[in-house]
């Protein structure tokens, strides 16, 4: 019987990927997370057969827990290692598997395991391809994000060992941490989400978009320029690669051009809707519904529509 | 601060990449090869940790094609350039870039900064600085969007997703910095003239120690095909619609799919 191991930063992410070993094959799972020990009990009652608690010491990097899991994969030679793919998390995961010499597999979905090989399929070029890659190595590491898989169902009558795993902390030491506040928006939840791209002039016409947003009963969401370049939104809010990824029942691509980078995010939406002027904007070509027009003129018109229907 | 390396990869522009719709295969016959985007910013940082220190300010480069990506990085503000240009590396994974990359640096006699990016355009694995210190036995710091250099201290400002984290580092270390921690310039005509006048200097995977065996991925490429795309495409604006009927055909629309 194999044994798998799941590290993650929050138990709730952890969650996810006991459920993504155990769909792969029966057989130990180990869980390591952050919190407390009533959230490693809480990953026994996810699946995990023993949990220990990630809690780094003063001063210590979360990554720095890298030195002791090596060790410990050394004795126990897992043969999948899933972790959850937080910047942290990701570096974690290559520290890990350098010193294992162990491949890693970054943002792996949809794996899948056959004769002890490993498959797994990751975004590359920008979200312009898909590539499948495998490995049958003894230890194979992959980073998930979170979502990616849904957690199982808790059977809190499921026993098993909790402990904590100490870290000895190494020459980068953490001196204060400036936590950002907490969005009140919670995208990757959303069922209607409109997102606002560079096809807007000016900051003051977002006032069309958080309009239509009101009548649609949808968050508001953009293009990464709109978040980095011109910081009209809050950072949080841009989808795509390196930002949001997003399920929503309908987006509304309003001014988004549509590079694969922000295709990306958004291509799991079950019904896409771009509103662009440019006719040869790539974004008509991922969307089931287009509006070839301008935007001032488009918005009003759909949020005044939308909100007949909705009071019917 | 004696000398700083920044890591940077030679890829393929994305704009150049062809799909083709019905096989979704890719044709990268046209591609031209660029300086990968997020590196600008990583040889950018280390410019600006010369200015603040006067170190020595050193490119490492591994991969196919690398000897032709010379002239660009030089006209940035490197002061060298050693780079390991093979063409097995095109099928190189992380593992075998930080190797590669972690020989040259040894090679060169170590360094007291390495500068990499988050990631690379292509392949986006965000593996190869963490892996690299880890090789190297450096400290490894990931995400930096602050830089300060403090005597023989460094003092980092990581951009994570819960904020940000202050972190301080004696002896050497390898970084990531993310694409906020500066805004590049484009190099003016007497940098890319002046690129030419730079050392640049040719190492080979014999040169490291490396057999092409040991250069070989872990990590099997099974396909690379575009994401298949199943979308309605309805363009309600056909044969000069108005925007009222459009919109009202998209309400139509959006209704009966159960959307709206």
């Amino acid at each position: 019987m194999n044994t798998h191991w799941v590290i993650a930063e929050h138990a709730r992410h952890a969650a996810e990927l006991i459920s993504a070993a155990k769909a792969l094959e029966p057989g130990t799972v180990v869980a390591f997370a952050g919190g407390d020990e009533e959230a490693a009990r809480g990953l026994i009652a996810q699946g995990a057969d023993s949990a220990f608690v990630l809690a780094p010491g003063p001063g210590a990097l979360w990554e720095d827990f890298a030195a002791a899991l090596t060790e410990k994969a050394k004795a126990e030679q897992p043969s999948l290692i899933l972790v959850g793919a937080s910047k942290r998390g990701r570096s974690l995961a290559a520290l890990l598997a350098a010193n294992l010499d162990a491949p890693c597999i970054s943002d792996g979905s949809r794996l899948a395991l056959d004769q002890g090989r490993l498959t797994a399929e990751r975004m590359v070029l920008g979200g312009l391809a898909m590539k499948t890659v495998s490995s049958a190595a003894r230890t194979v590491i992959v980073t998930v994000s979170p979502g990616v898989y849904a957690a199982g169902p808790a059977d809190t009558s499921r026993q098993g060992s909790v402990g904590r795993l100490e870290s000895a902390g190494g020459n980068a030491r953490v001196t204060g941490r400036r936590l950002r506040e907490h969005s009140q928006v919670d995208l990757g939840a959303a069922a209607r989400v409109v997102g606002v791209g560079r096809g807007f002039a000016e900051k003051e016409d977002l006032a069309l978009a958080v309009q239509l947003a009101q009548a649609m009963g949808a968050e508001l969401a953009c293009s990464r320029p709109i978040a980095e370049f011109f910081r009209w939104m809050p950072e949080e809010t841009y989808l795509g690669i390196s930002g949001q990824v997003i399920k929503p029942e309908i987006y509304v691509a309003v001014g988004i051009s549509g590079q694969p980078q922000h295709v990306f995010g958004i291509r799991d939406a079950k019904v896409i809707v771009s509103i662009n002027k440019d006719e040869n904007a790539p974004i008509h070509q991922t969307a089931d519904y287009s509006i070839i027009g301008d935007l001032k003129e488009v918005l009003p018109l759909l949020g005044e529509a939308v909100s007949k229907v909705s009071t019917r | 601060m004696k000398r700083v390396i920044v890591c940077y990869k030679w890829v393929r522009d994305g704009a150049d990449i062809r799909v083709d719709e019905r096989t979704r295969t890719l044709n990268l016959d046209k591609a031209k090869w660029m300086l990968n985007e997020f590196d600008r910013n990583a040889i950018e940082a280390g410019v600006q940790v010369k200015a603040a220190t006067g170190c020595e300010l050193i490119g490492i480069t591994a991969g196919a094609r690398t000897e032709n990506s010379a002239k660009d990085a030089l006209s940035r503000g490197l002061d060298a350039l050693c780079y390991l240009d093979d063409p097995l590396m095109e099928r190189a994974d992380s593992r075998t870039t930080s190797k590669v990359l972690a020989g040259m640096v040894e090679k060169m006699g170590g360094a007291d900064l390495v500068i990499c990016s988050e990631a690379s355009d292509d392949e986006f694995a965000q593996q190869t600085s963490a892996r690299l210190a880890a090789l190297l036995g450096y400290a490894s710091v990931t995400y930096v969007q602050g830089i300060e250099v403090s005597g023989e201290v460094l003092k980092l400002g990581r951009k994570l997703e819960d904020g940000i984290e202050d972190v301080e580092v004696e002896g050497a270390a390898v970084i990531s910095v993310v694409p906020d921690i500066n805004d590049p310039p484009m190099p003016g005509i007497r940098q890319i003239l002046g690129a030419k006048k730079k050392p640049s200097t040719a190492l080979s995977l014999a040169e490291i120690g490396l057999t092409g065996e040991q250069a070989e991925p872990q990590l099997r490429t099974e396909s690379v095909l575009a994401p298949e795309v199943r979308r309605k495409k309805v363009q309600l604006s056909a044969g000069g619609a108005s925007a009222a009927d459009a919109v009202r055909s998209l309400v139509q629309h959006l209704v009966s799919d159960g959307v709206l």
